[in-house]
């Protein structure tokens, strides 16, 4: 992956994340990682059952961990360029299942110079294998003056 | 040294979310601005290896003890997402986040500085608000992360669906 420098990066520049493969493995290692036990995640016949209007209709992964997966796709974007993840706004828009194989991106939306220091906005997003979009949020990354690409 | 990261917590962590359910409080006992009760917690780095697995993460500063030495933190780190572990870990089990049923509707999360293996986690949270929303029952809840030396590592604000 190029290094990314503040001054050359712009608008509508994207990110890519690595794909993630959501199996009921994947979603229990979470649970142990993450000691969220709640059987949303871990029990098939309580998701048989109606959440109000919704019907799952079986175990749904941890919404955390697509924030898990945009937090290593934005800092291994930006570590490298010594710059620093300082944010993340997410909310969660479609359940995702065991089988289903999720990705994250995410698209530059501004650059900011402040009086002390240098942002970049970035819109984020989680799509799973049908093009539909899971998970979406906004990130803030701070490229502090010193930062030299390295 | 890491034949306990499979469960890192497991010794004291009540996985069944149905135990204690009856201790939890419901939507409608949940006082927006009141404290909830949390605990400090020591993470480990057996911990933060787990929740890099969990996620894929490589990154040698939160795996590589050598590398991470020589690089920008002088030392091993935790992924700033560790906050996800250390929301179940510093708070008890009749924590109303535990609830089964309890459905995530989104977080924003604000990282300072990050933690470190070996560090004494502590947590300030509350609800800070409740509604309903097209039948939907909602809490916010609002928390920030500190370090032994009183430091915040991160702070969050995040939506959940009470289950009814």
């Amino acid at each position: 992956m190029t290094t990314v420098n503040f001054d050359t990066l712009k608008a509508g520049d994207s990110i890519d994340g690595p794909a993630f493969a959501v199996t009921r493995d994947s979603i229990r290692l979470f649970c142990d990682a993450s000691l969220d036990h709640n059987p949303l995640h871990l029990d098939d016949d309580y998701m048989k059952g109606d959440f109000g209007k919704t019907n799952f209709g079986g175990i749904i992964m941890h919404g955390m961990n697509n924030f898990g997966l945009i937090t290593r796709m934005l800092t291994d974007w930006a570590m490298p360029a010594g710059a620093i993840h300082r944010r993340l706004e997410t909310r969660w828009l479609k359940p995702v299942k065991p089988g289903d194989t999720i990705r994250p991106g995410g698209t530059i939306k501004a650059k900011q110079i402040t009086a002390r220091s240098r942002w970049v906005l970035v819109d984020v997003a989680v799509q799973n294998q049908r093009g539909e979009t899971v998970a979406a949020g906004e990130a803030m990354l701070e490229f502090p003056q010193s930062a030299q690409a390295g | 040294m890491m034949a306990q990261a499979e469960s890192p917590a497991a010794a004291t962590f009540e996985t069944d979310f149905w135990k204690d359910a009856k201790l939890r409080k419901a939507w409608d006992e949940i006082v927006p601005g009141e404290a909830r009760k949390t605990l400090p917690y020591r993470l480990t780095q057996d911990a933060i290896a787990l929740y890099c697995r969990a996620v894929g993460e490589t990154n040698p500063l939160y795996l590589d003890e050598a590398a991470a030495s020589a690089g920008p933190y002088g030392g091993l780190i935790a992924p700033p997402a560790i906050h996800i572990l250390l929301m179940f870990a510093c708070t008890p089990a009749d924590d109303w986040m535990r609830s089964p049923g309890t459905v995530n509707a989104g977080q924003s999360w604000s990282y300072n500085i990050p933690a470190r293996p070996g560090d004494t986690i502590t947590l300030q949270a509350r609800a800070l608000d409740k509604f309903i929303k097209r039948e939907r029952l909602f809490v916010v809840h609002d928390n920030v992360f500190f370090n032994q030396h009183g430091d915040v590592i991160c702070c969050g604000r995040g939506q959940t669906i009470r289950p009814i």
